[in-house]
């Protein structure tokens, strides 16, 4: 081999690839200077109102019955919404988690609220899958779960302006009106359950009917 | 001398410094981390989320958003970014002719490429490696040191392996036959494959170029597709061995299709064994095991059937002052099983359940001797082929419902004799006045293929099959990992309009079976093909 490969050309390749070695990890340091800076995100929520108008859509509960689901949101109590399937992997099972957390926190006043889910893949999710989705999320009896025929769910869907053409499109959206009579109040994004309580419990959403769960008189 | 030893240092020197490396195998334990939420201690999982209570276990497990393949999904308006190691150690971008990101769409901002460090931060912290935090759905995940490593390792290898069944030029795909499969079924079916594949191979035009264009198109990577006929010989025991064998001779991607009788069970264990997707079959009595991933059906068949009939026989309990059910099949079919479900059925209510297995070829005389046994009160469930119910005496008894399987018996094309005609029948299926439009796709195909249509249900699942197949695989861009097939499929298929006889198909994880209803009809007329629906379409 000549010197001049020994002396030199090694040397001076060895030399290279060390370099490019370090310039790399150079590299990944830059790409990161605000590394452990950032507080942890609050969800992204969009609130609105509006006033839905929810005709007699005839839907199946998750006890077998056959209810008007104009009926099941009008029994006097404040009344929390979303849309769900039980075999959902990303949104539902953070949504359903909200709910149960909400339940818990409601506490002693739980009954007094109506937790409704609504199944937007109705034929796979009959009362007894709801059932056991429900089971999984702790629901008491003051959280009820629905389904029906495809209409019927494709229907109650767009009541509230969440059918997306078909359960892959669907957004994470909850619906609260707090009190009968009273304006919906629809949180676009995963409102937290101190949102929703803070919602159920708020001034200036509660109409002449008192809230059950606001001081007498307010 | 000196100079090879300098030619080999330097080229020792080269592979070295050589990115990227073939992928270490998981980590034992890793995939029962990513897959169950367990870690290497036995603790559950933990994922953390402000404002909200930690999940655990299962529920956080990577494995309900990110997927069996990594490669992630969408949900609405929701990406759920790939985390296979090939996606996450290079820089992400919204450029198509870098395009990582197996979901093509929405591929997020641009983002540096992850360190093992940067990597570990995210999991535990929320924030990419140019400091922005992820979406409010990805929890944090405080994990320890060991269970962090194992992770990354098992990310590194992830749906980064050579794949069974796709190279670099083609997809082999199988479909498999069992010797009790109907001939003429058996027929019209490899006819429709045939043509299709023929005409997915027509434009290939050879090996393709690298991913490459600088337009932002969701543009498809063709492979040439073949197909492979296993033709399965002798006893069912016997099925799962040859399968195996032709499987070792030549790997398939997937398995597209196929056909089958008696029994499809092999085959499913079969597929889900080897991890290969098992699409849609033309079979009545599949395997109810939807915890399985890879065998899918378009529908629960004969045993849907028999919970539509259980479902009417509750409803009508009472009216009906329903005594006794009498079910008649032949023991080596599909009723068998069939009639097991629906006595199972219908026990709460309290009615007794009784079997008249057929055993001769020519049935008319059991048939009638059956029918003098029947008695005011009684409902007849007839789990029979057209030939058996071409046997039928002339005369049903009286007082007595009938019901008949669509899907063995014939559906509209059931040959009941006139008195008969008034039976329930159920039928799995859209009416053929609801289906014109749908069905306009497979027979305008047929017709333009030249293919005779033999049996037009058969044939247009066949069609149907491969369309959700070509769909799918569509989306995969370059990234032919058979769990993203399936996923991919789970995705798409409830956007489908097009099913041919079905009215709606729908997947999702945990779920197999592609339609979940029927009709229960009857004849309009003691002559004739037309039905008519006895009431809305049932999902029991």
């Amino acid at each position: 081999m000549s010197p001049w490969i020994k002396a030199v050309v090694l040397p001076v390749f060895a030399a290279a690839l060390m370099a490019s070695f370090a310039l790399r990890a150079a590299a990944d340091e830059a790409a990161d200077p605000h590394a452990g800076h950032q507080p942890s995100p609050a969800a992204t929520v969009v609130r609105s109102t509006a006033n839905y108008s929810v005709p007699p859509i005839k839907l199946v509960r998750d006890d077998g019955k056959s209810v008007s689901l104009a009926d099941e949101l009008n029994d006097g109590r404040p009344v929390v919404l979303n849309f769900i399937y039980t075999t959902c992997s990303g949104i539902c099972p953070l949504a359903s988690h909200i709910f149960s957390q909400l339940q818990y926190k409601l506490g002693a006043d739980r009954d007094g609220v109506h937790l409704v889910s609504i199944s937007i893949d109705p034929e796979e999710d009959t009362p007894a899958r709801l059932r056991d989705y429900a089971s999984r999320y702790q629901a008491g009896p003051s959280w009820q779960h629905y389904t029906g025929t495809m209409a019927a769910s494709t229907a109650a869907q767009r009541v509230f302006d969440v059918y997306r053409g078909d359960k892959m499109g669907h957004t994470p959206v909850t619906l609260i009106r707090a009190a009968p009579g009273a304006p919906w109040v629809r949180f676009d994004g995963f409102a937290t359950a101190d949102m929703l309580l803070q919602e159920l419990h708020g001034p200036g959403h509660v109409t002449a009917a008192v809230s059950p769960l606001s001081p007498a008189g307010r | 001398m000196l100079r090879a030893s300098a030619a080999f240092l330097v080229a020792t020197l080269l592979a070295v410094s050589a990115w990227p490396r073939a992928p270490a195998p998981a980590p034992a334990g890793a995939e029962v981390l990513y897959r169950q939420g367990i870690l290497p201690s036995g603790a559950p999982l933990r994922g953390e989320r402000e404002g909200a209570d930690p999940v655990e276990g299962a529920a956080a497990a990577c494995v309900n958003c990110h997927r069996r393949s990594g490669f992630g999904t969408e949900e609405g308006r929701i990406v759920i970014p790939p985390i296979t190691g090939k996606y996450l150690f290079r820089a992400g971008s919204m450029d198509a002719a870098n395009m990582a990101n197996p979901g093509g769409e929405a591929a997020g901002p641009r983002r540096s490429r992850y360190t093992e460090q940067s990597l570990a931060r995210a999991i535990r912290t929320g924030v990419d490696p140019d400091g922005r935090p992820f979406d409010y759905l990805m929890p944090r995940f405080p994990l320890d040191d060991a269970s962090m490593t194992m992770l990354i390792a098992y990310l590194k290898q992830l749906s980064n392996h050579p794949v069974r069944g796709a190279d670099g030029d083609t997809l082999q795909f199988a479909t498999i036959v069992t010797p009790d499969a109907d001939p003429v079924k058996r027929q019209g079916m490899l006819d429709v494959l045939e043509h299709f594949f023929g005409n997915k191979n027509a434009f290939h035009l050879g090996k393709d170029p690298p991913l490459q264009s600088d337009r932002r198109i969701h543009f498809r990577v063709v492979r040439r597709w073949q197909l492979q006929v296993w033709e399965l010989s002798g006893p069912p025991e016997s099925w799962e061995a040859q399968l195996e064998q032709r499987f070792k001779a030549q790997p398939v991607f997937a398995v597209i299709s196929g056909i089958g009788g008696r029994t499809w069970e092999p085959v499913h264990r079969f597929c889900q064994s080897e991890s290969i997707p098992c699409l849609l079959p033309n079979i009545d009595l599949p395997v109810v095991a939807e915890q399985d991933f890879y065998p899918v059906y378009f529908s629960r068949g004969v045993l849907l059937e028999a919970d539509v009939i259980a479902r009417r026989m509750h409803e009508e309990a009472e009216k009906s002052g329903l005594r006794r059910v009498i079910q008649v099949y032949r023991r080596e079919d599909i009723g068998a099983p069939a009639a097991r479900a629906l006595a199972a059925a219908v026990a709460p209510l309290g009615v007794k359940a009784v079997a008249r297995e057929l055993k001769s070829t020519n049935p008319a005389r059991e048939l009638a001797d059956l029918l003098r046994e029947t008695a005011a009160g009684d409902a007849l469930v007839l789990w029979l082929r057209p030939g058996d119910l071409q046997a039928l005496p002339a005369q049903p008894a009286a007082n007595t419902s009938v019901f008949v399987s669509g899907l063995m018996g014939g559906l509209e094309n059931a040959p009941l004799p006139a008195a008969w005609r008034t039976s329930h029948m159920t039928y799995p299926y859209q009416l053929p006045p609801q289906r014109t439009v749908s069905m306009n796709y497979p027979l305008g195909w047929f017709n333009i293929q030249h293919i005779p249509v033999v049996d037009e249900r058969t044939q247009t699942n066949t069609y149907i099959a491969c369309s959700i197949l070509a769909e799918a695989a569509g989306h995969m861009l370059d990234n032919f990992v058979p769990d993203y097939l399936l996923e991919r499929v789970e995705v798409e298929l409830s956007h489908r309009i097009i099913n041919g006889y079905y009215p709606r198909l729908g997947l999702a994880p945990g779920q197999r079976f592609g339609s979940k209803g029927a009709y229960i009809v009857h004849f309009a007329d003691p002559q004739g093909k037309r039905v008519v629906a006895d009431g809305d379409w049932i999902v029991p």
